[in-house]
């Protein structure tokens, strides 16, 4: 018991940082993955009502605007549906034309405004009905929530680097006299650090493990129990094996930068 | 005898304004024992730390083994503090590590195999007399053992030059008869060359030395 309370106490103050880091790193990557598919979907079901005078193609729509990616016409009898009418075919040929109009991205209010603006400018368009309102609000509260997150994700990182930068300042208090004495003995640089490298790739690789278990729990536990829809769709891009090793990698480089730091600053005496 | 340790003109500083030994010319040879004596501050413990190549010389030459110690390069450097017995007024031990670790210190980082190193280890606490304390940690020790300990380190790897920085300064007078006994044997029967800064030479030393003082203005003389 006393040994492993040992170990905990020498390896918790560099993985606790380390751990904060990579969850911040994880749930960018996997905060970008499944924003850009709900970004995809909220694109996707968004349209554009387009009513013309005349019979319009897709390459006519993209001459007025790069950002149109699909063009669908609502068929006239459609609109008509529901209406007792006794000349209905006449009515119906006299009628203008229905256009769905999707776009490539999910655009922002300005840039939305400027495809309106754009469509404008043909004569053989009559009408433009963009839904804005809707729109905005989905767009905005979407980017709203993209922002706060990132904000978290830099605080916990910016946070996790002030705690790795304090572990320094311990492991120069408790290496620096064993490193002065075997540089005054002639170890080179990697024999000095030897010990420290070992340590803190043991805690790069506890952390990396630690961070994936806390992704796969959340991926198996909490989302499955969850009643929120978006994450239940995204669930199979919560934890990808191959993130495993990007935090391996990450947590392995941050610790290798620190151990360099802390080695070169401890001079002979 | 060849050279060991050759100054000429030796000017050494820490910063550009203050020279602490000034135009220092001596030469040190094979299984010489030397003292290195002067008031405090007049730069005894600055002239070791040029032997040792842990300050260069601003001025002059300094041959330490054959290395000219102006351009000496890093991994020539490391080779060359290999190559030496180093001893401190207060020890420089790792606290961490127990004595056999400590002793064999040198040997590590030479890569010399477990078993050398754990033979060499018992011979060398035998040879200090602390056969048995292989397992305890340097603060477990009295100050006398601790530089016996420091003084078995030095030897570890039969160095050709040990440079000892006040040896006795933190013990009383039994602990450093031992570690003077321990010099001369290191001198007398592996013609190590043994260079020894010192307030105080030891009123009994039953082996012929050599004796430098510097004085207050940095320039160093041959006294005896």
């Amino acid at each position: 018991m006393g040994a492993f309370m040992k170990f905990i106490k020498q390896h918790i103050s560099l993985i606790f940082p380390l751990v904060a880091i990579l969850l911040g790193l994880e749930f960018f990557i996997v905060f970008d993955r499944t924003t850009d598919t709900y970004e995809k979907s909220l694109s996707d079901s968004y349209s554009i009502m387009v009513v013309a005078r005349e019979e319009m193609s897709i390459d006519d729509f993209k001459t007025w605007d790069k950002h149109i990616l699909g063009v669908k016409e609502l068929s006239r009898p459609e609109a008509l549906r529901g209406m007792k009418l006794v000349d209905k075919k006449s009515l119906e040929e006299s009628l203008p034309y229905f256009y769905k109009i999707k776009l490539d991205n999910l655009l922002g209010i300005q840039a939305l405004e400027q495809v309106k603006q754009n469509l404008t400018k043909s004569d053989t368009i009559k009408r433009i009905e963009t839904f804005s309102s809707t729109y905005k609000s989905q767009y905005e509260l979407f980017m709203f929530i993209k922002f706060s997150f990132g904000l978290f994700i830099v605080f916990m990182t910016i946070i996790g680097f002030f705690l790795i930068v304090k572990q320094m300042e311990v492991w120069n208090f408790l290496h620096a006299q064993r490193m002065k004495v075997m540089e005054i003995f002639g170890a080179s640089l990697f024999l000095r650090s030897k010990v420290l490298i070992n340590m803190a790739v043991i805690d790069a690789i506890l952390s990396a493990i630690l961070t994936s278990s806390i992704f796969i729990a959340l991926k198996n536990i909490w989302v499955s129990d969850s009643e929120m829809k978006i994450l239940k769709e995204h669930v199979s891009e919560i934890f990808f094996v191959s993130d495993f090793f990007i935090l391996l990698f990450a947590s392995i480089f941050v610790v290798l930068i620190a151990v360099f730091l802390v080695v070169i600053n401890v001079k002979g005496e | 005898m060849p050279n060991v340790i050759t100054a000429n003109n030796l000017t050494l500083s820490y910063d550009q304004d203050d020279e602490v030994i000034k135009n220092a010319t001596f030469i040190i040879k094979k299984g010489d024992f030397v003292f290195i004596t002067g008031p405090s501050g007049s730069g005894k413990s600055t002239l070791l730390k040029s032997f040792y190549g842990n300050l260069k010389p601003r001025e002059g030459s300094l041959v330490i083994g054959g290395l000219d110690m102006i351009d000496i390069k890093k991994p020539k450097l490391q080779e060359l503090r290999s190559h030496l017995g180093i001893v401190f007024q207060d020890y420089k031990l790792i606290n961490e590590w127990t004595v056999e670790k400590n002793v064999v210190l040198p040997l590590w980082i030479s890569g010399y195999s477990a078993e050398v190193q754990s033979t060499q280890a018992r011979r060398l606490l035998h040879h200090v007399k602390l056969s048995g304390k292989e397992d305890k940690y340097p603060m477990e020790l009295s100050g006398g053992e601790q530089q016996r300990v420091g003084v078995a380190r030095a030897l570890a790897k039969n160095p050709f030059l040990i440079l000892a920085d006040e040896p006795t300064g933190n013990l009383d007078e039994y602990s450093s008869n031992v570690i003077w006994d321990l010099m001369e044997n290191a001198c007398q029967q592996l013609d190590t060359t043994v260079v020894v800064v010192t307030h105080r030479i030891p009123m009994v030393f039953n082996i012929p030395y050599r004796h430098f003082t510097i004085d207050e203005n940095g320039s160093v003389y041959e006294v005896h």
